[in-house]
């Protein structure tokens, strides 16, 4: 057990850090569209110095970076405050799957414009009637000669509006049972058939969308990990999501637990008995958090207990918010943070249904 | 930055694993709780000198700590943690007890004892008192004399809550297993009840916690002896966790369970009380938490 950065890690750390101080384009701006070609810019800047892929193999642009440096990146851009990437599903969980399930033509073809944010992705999974159900879903893709027309319904499309590709999941065999009849399309959004409508959520904005296929045309070589074998891609995707997103938002919890201390020093409250032992708790909850997240670190894919780190996280998240309700009600910031907390816990598969897959497939208890 | 334990952590750790599960199953755990009167033999202290253990302490705290844990998992009665937190005062040769606020574990059969500021104590009148756990015996010590033993005081506080913090993680982990294995053999309306959503979920919860606890504790541990400046604070965070883990788990798996866990023949109220033990000795939770706030507020 060595808790500390080994002398390589900390050369990386320092070489993050400085590169980051040396290249940090400033505050995100306010508008929705300008801070998306914002955060495109940086993101090619990041795919220059060969760091918009940390994790992903040399060999397709990657950086081939273990799983520790890729934690300390990410603890250093939580750090200096640096923008979000603009592909950052393609980044964490379209090229992670298509570098697992992919044919060696759809990884030159996808990836390196991945990286370069040129194309961006999206993921069309949940739909209005299977959401925690995902093997339920309706979206039906039908052969025809060397394509599939794709009809249905996706919902939750996170950057749906700016997406190239879309991570599609549809049914392709009506006959075979739920799990088995599904396939994973790479379905391009700029066509006819694709209408794209946002969501409106409960902050006032629009961070999702709406996806209306109606007729859309996919050619048989966008499926990714053969036909009517889209559940364990699909399950690829997700266990990527919750691993590796998961890391990243961890140490987000970090910088906004420090943000919630100065304000509960700046309102007075600092002394109240009630918000110190409230405080002392979502402290520790939120170390447990973080050292949980790198102790999973050594496992070389994500499993089922990223599960678990992805429901701790959503729950420390909203207890933080909650406490920052009762410190400083008023501030618009926290306002904002606390209701967009309320999805934490069902964004990413809900905690419903994450402690379904620890307690069957970390814990072996029988099916529901 | 690897949270793996060592070969030889490893090592220590299965080979006491192995010697608790055979030296101390539940039916012997139930008879030195009930029916001998210091809770162990000295057979077993003598079995428990021959192994090194009582010196454990000078591998390091997490050597400590992966120790600690095993006894917390076995359940086993014996002296030797408070040996231990002795020993970490300052005061060693034979066995020992660490008088706090006038109560020390083990102390009726101890060869010295210490207390909270480091001092030896000689000539005190020490009483049996009661315990919630019957796998460790309470006296109550007065009077006598105190000769500071000139220890790192501070240091020795944090690691005595840092090895009561790994016993309640092995008392959490073990419940989980019973409450698990109970879940997948009991039949209610024709399935197992691991198969029902509230049991299941509060089994998953129970994970979370234990492997939550597991994490600080080792945390604390190795910033004891590698990181000091952080000690304070993550040993704070590791009692204050695993406190609340060593009891909470034991009581949802009591509820898994159900009657037959209320019953005094099943074994799990043996954990549910040490765990509740555990959480009021060295600094309540709530007492933790206050030092993490005074340490960031």
């Amino acid at each position: 057990m060595d808790l500390s950065l080994s002398p390589a890690e900390r050369e990386f750390r320092d070489a993050v850090r400085s590169w980051i101080e040396a290249n940090h384009p400033g505050r995100e701006p306010d508008s929705d569209a300008e801070v998306f070609e914002f955060r495109r810019a940086w993101q090619r800047a990041l795919n220059e110095r060969g760091w918009a892929g940390l994790s992903w193999p040399t060999e397709y642009g990657g950086a081939g970076a273990t799983q520790v440096e890729q934690a300390i990146f990410f603890e250093e851009v939580a750090r200096a405050g640096a923008p979000s990437l603009a592909n950052v599903l393609g980044l964490a969980m379209g090229g992670p799957t298509v570098i697992a399930h992919g044919t060696e033509e759809q990884k030159q073809r996808y990836l390196p414009p991945i990286l370069s944010a040129d194309e961006i992705w999206c993921q069309g999974f949940s739909e209005p009637e299977s959401g925690s159900d995902l093997a339920s879903l309706k979206t039906r893709a039908v052969r025809e000669g060397d394509e599939w027309v794709v009809t249905g319904q996706k919902v939750w499309t996170t950057y749906a509006h700016e997406a190239k590709w879309c991570m599609l999941v549809a049914r392709t065999d009506q006959d075979a049972p739920k799990h088995r009849g599904l396939t994973y399309f790479l379905m391009d959004m700029e066509q006819d058939g694709v209408e794209v409508r946002p969501l409106v959520q409960i902050t006032g904005e629009a961070e999702f969308n709406e996806l209306f296929i109606e007729g859309a045309r996919i050619p048989h070589e966008n499926i990714v990990g053969g036909e009517g074998n889209g559940w364990p891609v699909a399950i690829t995707t997700l266990m990527h999501e919750r691993a590796g997103l998961a890391f990243a938002l961890q140490v987000r919890v970090q910088v906004a637990l420090r943000e919630l201390r100065e304000d509960i020093q700046a309102a007075g409250v600092a002394d109240d008995p009630l918000i110190r032992q409230r405080f002392g708790r979502l402290y520790a909850e939120a170390q447990v958090l973080r050292l949980t997240a790198y102790r999973g670190l050594t496992r070389a894919t994500p499993g089922p207990e990223g599960s678990l780190g992805k429901w701790h996280w959503a729950e420390v998240n909203q207890s933080l918010t909650e406490l920052a309700m009762d410190v400083v009600p008023d501030d618009p910031r926290w306002q904002y943070r606390f209701l967009r907390a309320r999805a934490n816990s069902i964004e990413g598969g809900t905690t419903e249904i994450l402690k379904n897959i620890v307690a069957e497939r970390v814990l072996g208890l029988p099916r529901a | 930055m690897n949270f793996d334990l060592s070969d030889e952590q490893r090592t220590i750790k299965s080979t006491a694993r192995e010697f608790l599960a055979a030296r101390y199953p539940l039916a012997e755990v139930r008879r030195l709780a009930l029916e001998e009167e210091r809770a162990f033999t000295d057979a077993q202290w003598d079995e428990i000198v021959s192994l090194g253990w009582p010196d454990i302490t000078e591998l390091g705290t997490v050597e400590l700590v992966v120790l600690a844990e095993e006894l917390g998992y076995a359940l086993a009665p014996t002296p030797l943690p408070s040996t231990w937190a002795a020993g970490l005062f300052g005061a060693s040769g034979g066995r020992g007890a660490l008088v706090v606020d006038g109560v020390a574990a083990d102390a009726g059969y101890a060869d010295v004892l210490v207390d909270w500021d480091g001092a030896r104590v000689d000539g005190a009148d020490v009483e049996p008192a009661t315990s919630l756990d019957p796998t460790r015996r309470l006296f109550r010590v007065t009077g006598g004399t105190r000769e500071p033993l000139g220890g790192d005081v501070e240091r020795a506080r944090l690691q005595v809550a840092v090895m009561n913090a790994a016993d309640s993680v092995g008392v959490a982990e073990r419940a989980l297993e019973m409450a698990v294995a109970y879940a997948k053999e009991r039949k209610q309306f024709g399935r197992a009840i691991g198969s029902y959503q509230a049991v299941s979920h509060a089994c998953a919860q129970m994970l979370l916690e234990v492997e939550g606890a597991r994490s600080a504790v080792y945390w604390a541990a190795w910033a004891l002896d590698h990181e000091p400046e952080t000690a304070p604070l993550a040993t704070a965070c590791a009692k204050a966790y695993a406190s609340d883990a060593g009891r909470r788990v034991p009581r949802a798996a009591l509820q898994v369970h159900g009657g037959i866990g209320f019953t005094w023949e099943h074994d799990l109220h043996f954990f549910l009380k040490r765990g509740e033990a555990n959480a009021h000795t060295y600094g309540e939770a709530s007492e933790h938490r206050e030092r993490i706030a005074a340490l960031n507020l």
